[in-house]
């Protein structure tokens, strides 16, 4: 019996592959959404895994999570330096650590931090050591520059048009070991240092101007982005725009627009200075570290209040991965769908197939084919065939999300652990069963078929 | 060694007036060799059918050795022709993709009762009907080639009837001529019954006996010996 479906399928060998491959592309769209969604939650989950509680300006959540733990970049509003004070005296905290972000070197944020951030969330160095001195940068595992490379940090990103800092110069002193989140991708250097980069923190008194200037030049940023890019959408800029006005409720000082090439630069040899005063200039994010689940949980209570907002980033996750859910469930059933067409397209064929081949059918039995063998190889050979696509799909689906994560991870440095669990054995079983079901039809049919009528025919 | 008795056998179609085969009574001895003839729609097909079990009657007896196969269900009469019939058609119905003795053995295989001494025949009268080379292709043969492979096929199990629906019609003269030989030489062999419908005078002047059909009734029924007189 074997061999003769062998030959059979030999011989029709091309409607065979497309069979296979209709059924692959439609179990590997499923595949590929499930995996990917699972992989997108776990990746994220375990990039904001090792940091308990953002404390930004009062603004959007989610975009305070983006911004400060997947290093999106997009301007912040800032909060007063003082909150960072507060919070580096708060015995509840076991670290603070601020973060400044709007530079970036070859494509890699730059990101501001501190020792106690860098020493607290990675165990060591791959290479080198931490910095020092205030022109010095530690750079994560997936950033290709090696210890000693110089780094001239440019004002934005490259795609925005920023412009280099004159005469800021950076030297790498270390390399952080792999910690699958964006911070892979990330420049660290000393948060002081960003400070002076854009002029800030040494003249206390204009801190708060300051401050809001910080928030301008990106305004200012966005629109030259405009202008030199025709195709940059102008409303891009009206949202970066409007999002300051609002988040910026002193922003009515009125700055008038001004290069910030007056910025300040750097003493590179300057000592780190990590004790944060109450006069520190503004800052878009401060990440910390509770010393219990109950301090947490009071921290985020009274950092909750009009000018703060603080968040624990698993529930912010926890709320996009509905969204992410409800996406995934349009495109299951997008997947479903297409299954469902491809299912009946299968019968349709399949079916006729069958009345094409009713006398070769009735043949087989005319010559003393039991009825159960002639049914047997109906539905054998095209559940064969569906369940080679299956197979066929489930790896395709596998390797596109595995393609799909690497892309991701290459751009934000997030890394997705692509894999199988029980549930897609399940989805497996389930779609194996449908097609065992579904190859029963044309085999039903042929089991029915009276020999003596087929061969009339 | 079977013989045939049939009795008040009528098939009817719903839809038509007249029955399409009406045989009063009819016996077939063992191991005789009976030509069928008739015009199209004399009804040929519908009596081989019936006389096979492919084909259920609308009311009478078809007794082989005694046995109503009209009274078997269709997967007794399934089983019952794998075991006693031995069929050849017009057009072959041989699988392609499948080599000579494949094709020999696949009714065999698909019932579960190939075993060494069945490949082994197979094999043999694939020799016997002069075919040498039982791997080749059945896509690849002659016509003349393929109707000996279904005829090494149709007496495999060694059946008590041997049928055979115009097996030389779609042969030319010399092929034909071959394979009502070899038709003739197997069922003498195997001492079957052996029932030819056929146009073909070459063949039917070989036959023992000649029935002939019209409009689903028996209009002649002679033997040799008288049609030589």
């Amino acid at each position: 019996m074997i061999r003769f479906i062998a030959a059979d399928l030999r011989r029709l060998w091309l409607g065979a592959v497309v069979v296979v491959l209709l059924v692959a592309l439609a179990t590997a769209l499923g595949v590929t959404v499930t995996l990917q969604e699972r992989a997108l939650r776990l990746g994220s989950a375990r990039a904001a895994d090792k940091f308990d509680l953002v404390i930004g300006a009062a603004g959007s959540e989610t975009q305070l999570v983006l911004s400060s733990i997947f290093l999106q970049p997009a301007p912040l509003p800032l909060m007063p330096g003082e909150v960072l004070a507060k919070l580096s005296k708060d015995p509840r905290v076991a670290w603070a650590a601020p973060v400044g972000f709007g530079d970036s070197f070859a494509g890699y944020p730059l990101v501001g931090t501190t020792r106690a951030l860098i020493g607290s969330t990675v165990s060591g160095f791959a290479e080198g050591r931490m910095f020092e001195k205030e022109g010095e940068a530690v750079v994560g595992a997936a950033v290709k520059l090696p210890v000693g490379a110089e780094v001239k940090p440019m004002h934005g990103t490259a795609q925005m048009g920023g412009e280099t800092h004159a005469g800021v110069v950076y030297h790498v002193t270390g390399k952080l070991p792999p910690t699958g989140t964006p911070w892979d991708r990330a420049i660290l250097v000393p948060i002081q240092a960003v400070w002076h980069v854009h002029g800030l923190g040494h003249d206390h008194g204009h801190e708060e101007e300051e401050e809001h200037h910080q928030g301008e030049a990106q305004v200012t940023q966005a629109a030259a982005a405009t202008d030199e890019h025709g195709h940059t959408p102008l409303e891009a800029a009206r949202e970066h725009a409007e999002d300051h006005q609002h988040e910026g409720e002193a922003a009515a000082a009125g700055r008038p627009d001004e290069d910030h090439d007056h910025h300040g630069g750097i003493d590179a040899d300057a000592v780190i200075d990590e004790n944060f005063a109450a006069d520190a200039p503004g800052l878009p994010a401060v990440l910390v570290k509770p010393k219990t689940i109950a301090d947490a949980y009071k921290l985020r209570q009274e950092y909750r209040n009009g000018n703060t907002l603080a968040v624990f980033p698993g529930e912010v996750l926890t709320g996009l991965y509905a969204t992410l859910g409800d996406a995934k469930m349009v495109l299951s059933a997008v997947a479903a769908g297409s299954q469902g067409l491809v299912a009946a397209a299968l019968v349709l064929v399949t079916v006729t197939h069958i009345g094409q081949r009713r006398r070769q059918i009735g043949a087989l039995r005319a010559f003393g084919a039991p009825r159960l063998s002639v049914f047997a190889i109906v539905w054998l050979e095209l559940f064969l065939l569906v369940a080679l696509g299956i197979g066929l799909g489930f790896l395709t689906g596998l390797a596109a999300a595995r393609l799909i994560a690497n892309a991701f991870t290459v751009k934000s440095g997030i890394v997705l652990p692509v894999g199988f669990t029980g549930e897609d054995l399940r989805l497996a079983l389930i779609l194996l069963a449908a097609s065992a079901v579904l190859s029963a039809v044309p085999a039903i049919l042929a089991y029915r078929q009276s020999p003596a009528a087929a061969l009339r025919a | 060694m079977l013989e045939l008795a049939v009795d008040g056998l009528a098939v009817a179609f719903p839809g038509l007036d007249a029955p399409v085969l009406v045989v009063e009574h009819l016996a077939l001895r063992p191991s005789e060799h009976v030509a069928v003839t008739g015009g199209s729609g004399s009804g040929k097909s519908t009596f081989i059918n019936v006389i096979t079990g492919l084909e259920r009657p609308t009311s009478g007896k078809v007794l082989w050795s005694g046995k109503d196969i009209t009274r078997l269900s269709e997967t007794a009469r399934d089983r019952w022709r794998a075991e006693h019939v031995g069929l050849v058609m017009q057009d072959f119905h041989l699988f392609p993709g499948l080599s000579a003795v494949e094709n020999v053995l696949l009714p065999a295989r698909l019932a579960r009762v190939a075993d060494k001494a069945l490949i082994a025949r197979a094999h043999d009268l694939l020799n016997g009907v002069g075919l040498s080379r039982p791997d080749q292709k059945i896509e690849t043969m002659s016509r003349g080639e393929m109707q000996r492979v279904a005829i090494a096929r149709a007496v495999l199990r060694k059946p008590g009837v041997i049928v055979a629906d115009e097996p030389t019609a779609s042969l030319d003269v010399e092929a034909g001529e071959t394979v009502g030989r070899l038709l003739l030489d197997m069922a003498t062999e195997t001492k079957s019954m052996l029932i030819v419908v056929s146009h073909d005078q070459r063949l039917i002047d070989r036959l023992d006996r000649r029935i002939t059909l019209r409009a689903g009734r028996i209009v002649a029924d002679s033997f040799r010996e008288e049609v030589a007189a």
